[in-house]
């Protein structure tokens, strides 16, 4: 796949170091007028979410199922746009030449976890407080009065502190890899462009030393962010979510929430490709490698998504267990059957059935629209399981003996269905994303100049018996 | 025949832990004698046996007794594991054992969380003297295969057989029918019968039990398994005045 | 990160033909004594035949011990030769070349042995396990119980046998021809035969580049399979607490990279010591190899660490009671420590240094750590699971393999590594086409005054 990894490249521009920065910086410095009204749509659709926030508080924290939709919200952010840095950082430590041109794009959606992070803060009131006696992650039973002294909102506390710190660590590595950047623009540009860029460089000057640190810090800052996305899944889809379930244990869970949201990351990272290549004037640095290397990426996530979903599900379903049968008929075959379906088959059975497909994976508009798939997918699947737990009824109850669904009363539950603050939040939910997004685009260049004019440098083609061959060096 | 639901009540409370019903097993179903070396290998073959449990400190101590042995569950967890077949579900809700097609995997002895199943690591071998005792309707399992609690089947069909042969219908109280340990019990605690005729003993006792203030209980129902074994609790002595005390 | 050694192809032939031209010194005293030791076994199998099972530690609940231990193992030490062939050859990885064909190897002979360890030796009546894994009794309307585990896993493992062989079989291909070309006589003929004609012409080379890539890429959803069906032999069972867990299949799977990769990494260093290959398997190798072992170690960490909080998650008593029997009572607490020492937290900090990764007997030792504590893992998962069954109190017991039982997995030991030497004898251990492609394949790009590796794309 390196191969074309770097190959074509529209005009001769691209072609020397200082063409590349020259063109790139062009391209950062020009703002179009489709970008103003992308911007004031989805500005609008964002206080459309606010304003459906507003009315969900007027209802007040005490029925949770009212804010599975909230909570679903909350995940699909956190399982997107809070993933997709993992594109960037993960080929980068694989050396992988293909990402260059796309890894900022990757980074950038590290700033909207500051959405992410608003949209959590509220959680934390909907959440049953330990004492309450739902399982939690803190193996101890509160009621119990040798744990007395134990703060009891300690999930709680983690998990704020594992979002800030997923936040914090996204945006320092966004800014890191943006740095020789930033002195670019202080070089070249003129305007406020060139003034904030001053200040955000932090004094780059592009010494050996300064670049080491840089790899350096990328590296380290890539693994923690990847460690901390873990860790921030591992936290919310145990204390936020399984924990909700009496019934529900499932060790793989916290594993399968990562996984989806590495799934998702890459249809993320596809479709913002696609939109910055046809809208963002990107054509000439996104091409076909890109759409290739993150398919094929994005086509074995799904495949580990039917692993990780057939492990969890045969061990369930195979010992009839009375409580793991509950959980299966809330989560898969009860009320939220239609919705599973859907899940299954965008997420798993339509990127297995056209990926396979040479023509359609070595396209433009075949791995866009299967990461659409994806992505509405797993919306879905966040939907599914989120509305389901926080529609659990009764958990007020205490139930540290009981530990049980019963399948009965599961099978009398309905799906709970959105109401027009939910339309309202998740929509302006996922705009508010969307607008960071955009706002940050104009502060940092989209496309990575600094990688994009090393890889010159690894390129160099030489004769080859009777034929010139392409030599593409790979760094230690 | 119409429907059977084979299935046994054990009344816990009446339960003295006096044997009787391991011995009448042991010689019932031509198990091989346990010796001490067999218990000390952990490989005794008890279908039946009686589980003792210590409550409390000395002086204060007490001895729990539990007979446990095969449950016959509806939902057999060691029936789907076994690659040959050799476990199954009988119409009559039996869980039954053939011998012939075992291969000894020991599968089903890991899933089965009442460690009611048996395997045969030696060849089972009776002293010369006790020969002729072996009871002719019961197969002589060899070494490498499992057995277990079959609820006397043997003694099931013969009173079948001869209930059709003599034109009468089976009677639930009948000691020809009953296993070899209700027949040995001497305070009568356990009761056998069919759980798919209301009107059998066995029925009229699960029925009054279970209603509120039952005793009836089946062993780690968090399972699923549906046993078809229900015990009643052991009705503890002064219960009544340690709700004032 | 290749260092840039060219070698002519006649240096190529003649190093790494030499073992299957010459018997090289040691070569028969080693294997005589493999031999020996896996004749002890197969003697004690005998044995067992004709006592019975009871010759060996196992008892009312431990049904499963030694044999069942070792059969995990050994499917695991099997994960290792797909995972450096098909994936390092998918993602098109340079230091997978000298090292692919010892690997696959390796997963042929360690599948072999797993099927010694489990359905033959394991079973109570073994004269019967073959009409087990090959269905029987048609005729009386008697069928295997396809919702068995067990019957998922022979399917499962016979699969991944077939495959690999033939991945190996393809791989050799070429290197045949190459001997055939240099033997005379019956050796000749039966090359030849082998080699199905080989003749080097575009189109078979490109037919067998086809089918390595297809190979490998079909593959890798048997060698997922494999483990995960081996790991829902316990994971299903709802009747032992402590292994029903919906994290098995994964934990297993990376689990058996991590004891696999490591073995691979054993073997690299064996072939430098003992064949001195030190000119094909470089310190780069090692150091490339070493930096795999830290994310797949971390990994698995990752999921043993998930394995833990879900089973106190659950609160249930024989869970708490196993956690309780593996961490604080004798023997297992020792077993315990050594397991986590071995297998994660004495190799993984000694390879996240570059010079430590970059010697032989530091990989070599490390890696015989990791692997002794993997198969202590899959000890500790699952003998005390079966002591700790269920909340009767009563039945909880205790295991001790027999003398039996340790010679018997002694002797699947022995057998991997004689049918790697016999192996060695007759074909190249390190796959010549391979290495002459990667010197062909392999280039430099200079940076300034920094040079580094590159390599020629299409």
């Amino acid at each position: 796949m390196d191969s074309h990894a770097v190959g074509h490249v529209g005009s001769g521009i691209q072609d020397t170091p200082r063409g590349v920065v020259r063109d790139l910086l062009e391209r950062h410095d020009r703002t179009t007028g489709l970008y103003w009204r992308a911007v004031a749509a989805f500005g609008l659709l964002t206080v459309l979410g606010i304003v459906g926030f507003v009315m969900r508080v007027l209802d007040g924290v005490d029925d949770r199922s009212l804010w599975g939709y909230y909570a679903a919200t909350f995940a699909f952010i956190l399982t997107t746009a809070q993933a997709a840095p993992m594109v960037a950082i993960a080929p980068r430590l694989a050396k992988a030449h293909w990402r260059r041109p796309i890894s900022r794009a990757a980074e950038m959606w590290s700033i909207t976890g500051i959405v992410g992070l608003l949209i959590f803060i509220p959680m934390l009131w909907i959440l049953p407080s330990l004492e309450d006696g739902r399982r939690t992650l803190w193996f101890f039973d509160p009621t119990d009065p040798d744990f007395a002294g134990v703060p009891v909102s300690s999930p709680h506390l983690w998990a704020t502190a594992a979002i800030l710190g997923l936040v914090a660590l996204g945006i320092a590595l966004l800014w890191v890899s943006s740095l020789p950047d930033f002195a670019a623009m202080r070089d070249n540009l003129t305007g406020w462009r060139q003034r904030w860029a001053s200040r955000l460089a932090l004094g780059w000057r592009g010494t050996s030393g300064q670049w080491n640190m840089l790899y350096h810090r990328l590296g380290i800052l890539g693994a923690l962010y990847f460690m901390m996305l873990v860790f921030v899944h591992f936290l919310i889809s145990v204390d936020f979510l399984m924990a909700l379930v009496p019934g529900w244990i499932d060790a793989l869970y916290p594993a399968t929430h990562a996984a989806n949201a590495l799934q998702a990351a890459a249809a993320t990272m596809l479709l913002t490709m696609f939109f910055l290549r046809q809208f963002g004037g990107y054509k000439d640095y996104i091409g076909l490698d890109q759409f290739w290397g993150l398919g094929k990426l994005m086509f074995a996530l799904s495949l580990l998504w039917f692993w990780f979903w057939f492990s969890s599900f045969i061990v369930l379903w195979y010992g009839k267990r009375p409580n793991e049968q509950a959980a299966l008929e809330l989560l898969m075959v009860g009320p939220y059957l239609p919705i599973f379906f859907v899940t299954f088959i965008t997420v798993f059975v339509v990127p297995l059935f056209t990926m396979i497909w040479n023509p359609l994976r070595k396209s433009i508009w075949g791995p866009t629209i299967i990461a659409a798939s994806v992505l509405i997918g797993t919306f879905f699947d966040r939907i599914r399981l989120y509305v389901a737990a926080y529609s659990v009824p009764g958990i007020g109850e205490p139930l540290i003996d009981k530990h049980e669904l019963e399948l009965e009363a599961v099978e009398k539950m309905n799906a709970v269905l959105p109401g027009l603050p939910d339309v309202f939040i998740i929509v302006g939910g996922i705009s508010a994303v969307i607008l960071a997004y955009l706002i940050a685009s104009r502060i940092i260049p989209l496309v990575n100049i600094w990688e994009q004019r090393e890889l010159l440098l690894y390129k160099v083609h030489k004769p080859f018996h009777k034929t010139e061959v392409l030599v593409l060096g790979k760094k230690d | 025949m119409g429907e059977k639901s084979w299935g046994m009540v054990i009344d816990v409370d009446k339960c003295t832990g006096c044997q009787a019903c391991v011995v009448a097993c042991q010689s019932e179903n031509n198990i091989p004698i346990n010796e001490e070396e067999h218990f000390n290998q952990r490989r005794a073959i008890e279908w039946i046996r009686v589980e003792r449990y210590w409550e409390g400190e000395f002086p204060d101590v007490k001895a729990r007794f539990i007979p446990i042995l095969c449950q016959h569950c509806g939902e057999a967890p060691c029936e789907p594991v076994c690659p040959v077949f050799a476990t199954y579900h009988n119409d009559q809700g039996l869980n039954v054992q053939v011998y012939n097609r075992c291969v000894g995997t020991r599968f089903c002895a890991n899933n089965c969380p009442y460690h009611v199943r048996f395997f045969n690591f030696w060849e089972p071998e009776w002293p010369e003297t006790l020969t002729n005792q072996l009871n002719p309707d019961v197969t002589v399992r060899s070494r490498g295969i499992m057995e277990k609690c079959t609820f006397c089947v043997q003694r099931i069909r013969r009173t079948e057989r001869e209930s059709e042969r003599d034109g009468v219908d089976l009677d639930d109280g009948d000691r020809a029918l009953s296993p070899a340990c209700v027949n040995a019990c001497p305070t009568s605690a356990l009761v056998f019968g069919d759980f798919a005729d209301p009107e059998s003993k066995v029925s009229r006792l699960k029925e009054q039990e279970e209603k509120e203030d039952g005793r009836a209980y089946r062993l780690l129902e968090n399972y699923g398994t549906e046993p078809s074994v229900v015990y009643l609790k052991k009705v503890e002595e002064g219960a009544k005045s340690a709700s004032h005390g | 990160m290749q260092e840039h050694v060219q070698f002519t192809q006649k240096e190529v032939n003649r190093d790494l033909l030499y073992g299957v031209t010459n018997t090289i010194r040691w070569w028969p005293g080693l294997t005589i004594f493999l031999l020996v030791v896996f004749l002890a076994g197969a003697g004690a199998f005998g044995y067992m035949l004709n006592k019975g099972v009871g010759v060996t530690g196992l008892n009312r609940p431990v049904m499963w011990g030694f044999f069942m231990t070792n059969f995990v193992f050994w499917i695991g030490i099997s994960h290792a030769g797909i995972m450096i062939s098909a994936i390092l050859r998918l993602t098109q990885a340079e230091w997978r070349r000298p090292i692919t064909r010892a690997a696959e190897v390796l997963t042929v002979f360690s599948l072999t042995a797993a099927l010694m360890a489990a359905p033959l030796v394991h079973v109570g009546r073994p004269w019967r396990a073959a009409l087990w894994v090959f269905p029987y009794d048609f005729a009386r309307g008697v069928w295997p119980n396809i919702r068995s585990p067990f019957i998922w896993d022979p399917s499962a493992v016979m699969t991944y046998l077939t495959a690999s062989s033939l991945f190996v079989f393809v791989a050799l291909l070429p290197d045949l021809a190459v001997i055939r070309d240099r033997s005379t006589g019956i050796a000749q003929k039966v090359y030849g035969l082998l080699c199905l004609g080989w003749r080097g012409t575009p189109r078979q080379w490109k037919l067998q580049a086809i089918a390595g890539i297809l190979l490998s890429a079909l593959v890798l959803p048997v060698f997922v399979s494999v483990h995960s069906i081996v790991s829902w032999d316990f994971a299903v069972n709802i009747g032992v607490e402590g292994w029903h867990s919906t994290i098995f299949a994964p934990y297993f799977i990376i689990g058996a990279i991590h004891s696999g990769v490591s073995a691979v990494a054993m073997i690299m260093a064996l072939m430098v010591w003992l064949w001195k290959l030190d000119k094909y398997i470089r310190p780069d190798h090692f150091d490339a190899i070493g930096r795999l072992l830290i994310i797949v170690a971390t990994t698995w960490f990752f999921f043993f660490f998930l394995e833990w909080v879900f089973a106190l998650y659950t609160l249930e008593a024989p869970e708490i009671a196993l956690r309780e029997l593996q961490v604080f009572q004798h023997p297992y607490v020792w077993l315990f420590l050594i397991f986590l020492l071995t297998a994660y937290f004495i190799p993984v900090p000694v390879w996240l240094f570059k010079n430590a990764r970059r010697k032989v007997w530091v990989m070599f030792w490390t890696t015989v750590l990791v692997n002794v504590g993997m198969w202590l893992e899959r000890f500790l998962i699952i003998i005390p699971g079966l002591a700790r069954k269920t909340p009767f109190t009563f039945d909880w017991g205790t295991y001790h393999p027999s003398l039996i039982e340790i010679l018997m997995v002694a002797g699947t030991f022995a057998w991997v590594a004689l049918g790697m030497l016999l192996f060695s004898r007759v074909f190249p251990l390190v796959p010549l086409f391979d290495i002459k492609e990667g010197m062909v394949v392999r280039d430099e790009v200079k940076i300034g005054r920094a040079t580094v590796p590159a390599t020629v794309r299409e």
